[in-house]
C-alpha cells in the first residue's frame, strides 16, 4: 500500500476508482444513465453531467470543488429519468457522503425508490470554501487554481497564493462525520464502491458555540447582517435536493402567503421558514452556501438545526430509510416542554 | 484641450463638490461585493474593481421600487404620487458594458406607447460617469455584441485609469455641465491622450471569450424545436443567479400591498425572472413555460433573437456576470457552443450529401 500523500494524489485515486466503478455498471447495464459531475470552465467550479455511454466515463471527475448534491436531480418538479418504453430508468449517483445520505434520506419521505439507484461510492476528501477564497483575492480574477501538498494555490495575473485546505474547506466538510455514504444492509446492491456503517453519530457542535454564545439581540443582529445582501435568486432553495416542493410556500400566489420584496422583512421569512423545514431533514452537504452567487453562509443556521434534532430526537438525518424523519412522526415519548402543564 | 485630468486622490473633493446636488451612487463594496451604492462618505468608493456583483442597472431600476403610495380619506382613495423621481443623479464609475445597458434598458421601458414614467425620468436625470475597462476578464466578451472596454456609449463624462490619476473626457451636454463645476481639474497633455488610446487598444487585444453572433441569431431563429435545448436544460437547477444579476434583463411583476388596518397601501414591482416557475403563468393554471427547457431557451431566445428582431441590437451587453454567476457552470459560453454545434452538423451534412 502506498501512502497517499496531498490533495491531487488523493483525487486522482478517487477518480480512477469511480471511473472503473462507472464504466463496469455501464457495461454490464446495471444502471441507464450515471450522474457525476464533469470539468468546469472556471477555476473553482465543476459541472453536474449524466452520462449513458461507456466512452463518456472519462469525462466523469473528482476533484475538491464537487460542490452540487446530485441527488437534487432526482427529485425535479417534472420526473425525468423516465423512458416512454423502459418506464422508470435505472440511475448511477456519484455520491459523496452528503449526496448519499441525501438519497437515503429522500426514500424514507418516499420521493425516490433506492431499488433503481446505484450509489457511487465516493470516500469525500471535501469541498473548498470557494466564496471565502473569492473574498479574500478581492477584486482580482483568479485564472487558475491547482494543489499543492495540501495547500490550493491560487494564481492570477501577477499574483499567487496558498490557501491550507484543512482550513479554508467548506465549514460543513470540516465538522463532516458521514464521508463516505452510509451503508444500508436491507439494500445489499445499492451500492458500489465507498460506503460505511455509522453506528450513532457523536458530535460536539463546537462549532457553532461563538453563535450560541450571542445575547438574542446580537444574534438577530448576525443574522441580518449575514442575510442583508440577498437578492432572493433561490439559488439556495433550487440547490437542496430537500427543496422539491412543486410550489414553495415563498411562491404562493393565490392569495401570495408572503412578501416578495428584498426589504427586511421578507428576507427573513423566506430564510427563516426555509430553515424550519430544513430540521431534520438538512443533510449538511452546503450546497446552499456554496451556489449562493452573494456568498451568504447559511451554514450556522443549518448546523444550530442539526444539533436541536441531534439533542431532542437523537436523529443524525440520510442513514435509514426506514426511519422517519421527526417532524413526519410522532411518538408518545416526544418533548412536549412548549405544552403548557395540566395540574 | 478639453481632456481634463483628476487625480485619484482627489475624488473626495469631487465628491463633496457635488454631493448637494446629486444623489452619488458609486462602487462600495458591503459583505465582501462590490455594488452601487448611495455614497454618503467619499471614503466609502471603492476605486479598485473589477465591476460590481449587483449591475448599476439597480439605481435606476432597483429589485424593488415603489411606483406609488395611497391612504384612504373616508371611502376615498387619495394616491401620493412620489416627489423624488426629480432628485438628480451621479452614478460614478460605470463600466462601459454596463454604461450601454442603459441603453437597452431606454428601448424597453421607452418601447412604441408604453412610456415608463417611473425609470425614463430617473434615466433623464441621471449623470453617468463611465470608465475603461484595462483589464478585462476572461469572461468578459463585450467586443462580440458591439461594444468595446473604451465604450463612451451612454456615458456622459469618460474616465481612463491612468495609474495615479484618471483623464477625464467630456462626452454631452449633461457632462459639460458636471465638468464645468470642477474648475480645479487640471487640462490633460497629448501624452495623456495618447495613453489613453493605447490602453484602449491593449484591452482590446486582451479578450479571450470571442463569439460571432450574427451566426448565433439565425441558428436560433431556425431551432426553436432542436432537441438540444433539453441538453442545455439538463444541469440547470432553474435558480435565477443568472438573470438577477445581468444588468440587460427587465422583466417585474407588479404587486398591491395593502395595509387594511393602517387604510393605506403601495404598488410596487419587483424583479421577475424567466427562469421562476410562475413566470409566465396564467390565472386558468396553464403556463407555456412550464419546464427548465421552456425557460432556458426563453432567457437565451430573448437576448440573442427577440431583442435584435424587436429592437436591432443584441439583448446582451457582455459583461460575463452570467457566466461566473451559474451555480452548476452551466454557462453561456458552453450554450453558445452547442447552439453552434448545431450549424456545424448541418454544414457537415451537407458536405457528405
Amino acid at each position: 500500500m502506498v501512502m497517499i500523500v496531498g490533495l491531487e494524489e488523493e483525487n486522482k485515486e478517487i477518480e480512477s476508482n469511480m471511473r472503473e466503478l462507472a464504466r463496469g455498471l455501464l457495461k454490464e447495464k446495471k444502471v441507464d444513465v450515471i450522474i457525476g459531475y464533469k470539468k468546469g470552465t472556471l477555476p473553482m467550479m465543476s459541472q453536474p453531467i449524466i452520462i449513458d455511454k461507456e466512452e463518456d466515463v472519462d469525462k466523469l471527475l473528482w476533484n475538491n470543488t464537487c460542490y452540487v448534491n446530485l441527488a437534487k436531480y432526482l427529485v425535479p418538479r417534472v420526473a425525468k429519468f423516465v423512458d416512454p418504453e423502459k418506464g422508470n430508468l435505472k440511475v448511477g449517483v456519484v455520491a459523496k457522503g452528503c449526496v448519499g445520505r441525501a438519497l437515503i434520506h429522500l426514500a424514507s419521505e418516499n420521493r425516490i425508490n433506492l431499488d433503481e439507484i446505484t450509489i457511487i461510492g465516493i470516500p469525500c476528501n471535501g469541498v473548498i470554501n470557494r466564496q471565502r477564497i473569492e473574498m479574500e483575492i478581492g477584486e482580482k480574477e483568479i485564472l487558475e487554481v491547482t494543489a499543492s501538498g495540501n495547500n490550493i494555490v491560487v494564481k492570477g495575473k501577477n499574483f499567487e497564493k496558498e490557501f491550507p485546505f484543512d482550513e479554508y474547506m467548506n465549514e460543513l466538510c470540516k465538522q463532516c462525520k458521514i464521508r463516505s455514504p452510509p451503508l444500508v444492509s436491507k439494500f445489499p446492491d445499492l451500492h458500489v464502491g465507498a460506503c460505511e456503517e455509522y453506528a450513532s453519530i457523536v458530535d460536539e457542535f463546537d462549532d457553532i458555540a461563538e453563535f450560541e454564545a450571542k445575547s438574542p439581540e446580537e444574534k438577530w443582529a448576525y443574522i441580518q447582517d449575514a442575510l442583508s445582501v440577498c437578492t432572493r435568486c433561490y439559488a439556495c432553495r433550487e440547490a437542496c435536493p430537500m427543496c422539491y416542493c412543486n410550489l414553495c410556500f415563498v411562491d404562493q400566489n393565490k392569495p401570495i402567503w408572503f412578501g416578495k420584496t428584498t426589504d427586511m422583512p421578507d428576507i427573513i421569512v423566506y430564510h427563516l421558514i426555509r430553515a424550519m423545514h430544513m430540521a431534520g431533514r438538512c443533510v449538511a452537504c452546503g450546497a446552499c452556501s456554496l451556489v449562493c452567487p452573494m456568498g451568504i453562509d447559511l451554514n450556522f443556521i443549518n448546523r444550530k438545526l442539526e444539533k436541536i434534532v441531534k439533542q431532542r430526537f437523537d436523529f443524525t438525518s440520510g442513514l435509514d430509510p426506514d426511519t422517519l424523519p421527526p417532524m413526519t412522526d410522532f411518538k408518545m415519548e416526544d418533548a412536549e416542554e412548549f405544552m403548557l402543564e395540566e395540574d | 484641450m478639453d481632456e481634463k485630468l483628476l487625480k485619484k486622490s482627489d475624488i473626495s473633493k469631487l465628491f463633496n463638490e457635488v454631493k448637494d446636488e446629486y444623489n452619488f451612487y458609486a462602487p462600495k463594496k458591503v459583505r465582501g461585493n462590490i455594488s452601487f451604492e448611495l455614497i454618503s462618505d467619499a471614503k466609502e468608493i471603492e476605486l479598485d474593481y473589477l465591476n460590481s456583483k449587483v449591475p448599476p442597472k439597480d439605481v435606476l431600476f432597483p429589485q424593488k421600487e415603489t411606483i406609488f403610495e395611497y391612504h384612504y380619506e373616508g371611502k376615498d382613495v387619495i394616491i401620493d404620487e412620489r416627489k423624488d423621481l426629480e432628485d438628480k443623479l451621479l452614478i460614478f464609475g460605470v463600466r462601459p458594458c454596463d454604461a450601454y445597458s442603459f441603453k437597452l434598458l431606454e428601448d424597453f421601458f421607452a418601447f412604441g406607447e408604453f412610456q415608463d414614467d417611473v425609470f425614463l425620468k430617473k434615466r433623464e436625470n441621471a449623470t453617468i460617469i463611465g470608465i475603461g475597462c484595462n483589464e478585462p476578464r476572461q469572461s468578459c466578451f463585450c467586443t462580440s455584441v458591439g461594444g468595446h472596454p473604451y465604450q463612451k456609449e451612454s456615458t456622459d463624462v469618460f474616465l481612463s485609469d491612468l495609474g495615479d490619476y484618471y483623464l477625464v473626457e467630456t462626452i454631452t451636454e449633461k457632462g459639460k455641465d458636471l465638468v464645468k463645476k470642477l474648475s480645479w481639474l487640471t487640462d490633460a497633455k497629448k501624452g495623456d491622450v495618447e495613453k489613453s488610446k493605447a490602453l484602449a487598444k491593449q484591452a482590446e487585444e486582451s479578450f479571450t471569450t470571442k463569439f460571432n453572433f450574427d451566426l448565433v441569431t439565425k441558428v436560433l431563429d431556425e431551432n426553436f424545436e432542436n432537441p438540444v435545448w433539453e441538453e442545455i436544460a439538463e444541469s440547470c437547477i432553474g435558480c435565477s443567479s443568472c438573470t438577477f444579476l445581468c444588468p440587460t434583463c427587465t422583466c417585474f411583476d407588479v404587486i398591491d400591498e395593502n395595509d387594511e388596518y393602517n387604510h393605506r397601501g403601495r404598488r410596487i414591482r419587483i424583479w421577475d425572472t424567466c427562469q421562476s416557475c410562475l413566470y409566465t403563468l396564467e390565472t386558468s393554471g396553464h403556463n407555456p413555460r412550464p419546464e427548465k427547457i421552456q425557460r432556458c431557451r426563453n432567457r437565451i431566445m430573448h437576448k440573442f433573437s427577440y431583442y435584435p428582431s424587436n429592437y436591432d441590437r443584441l439583448g446582451c451587453v457582455g459583461c460575463g456576470r452570467c457566466i461566473v454567476a451559474c451555480p452548476v457552470n452551466n454557462e453561456l459560453r458552453l450554450i453558445i457552443d452547442k447552439i453552434l454545434e448545431i450549424e456545424q452538423k448541418e454544414e457537415g451534412e451537407k458536405a457528405n450529401a
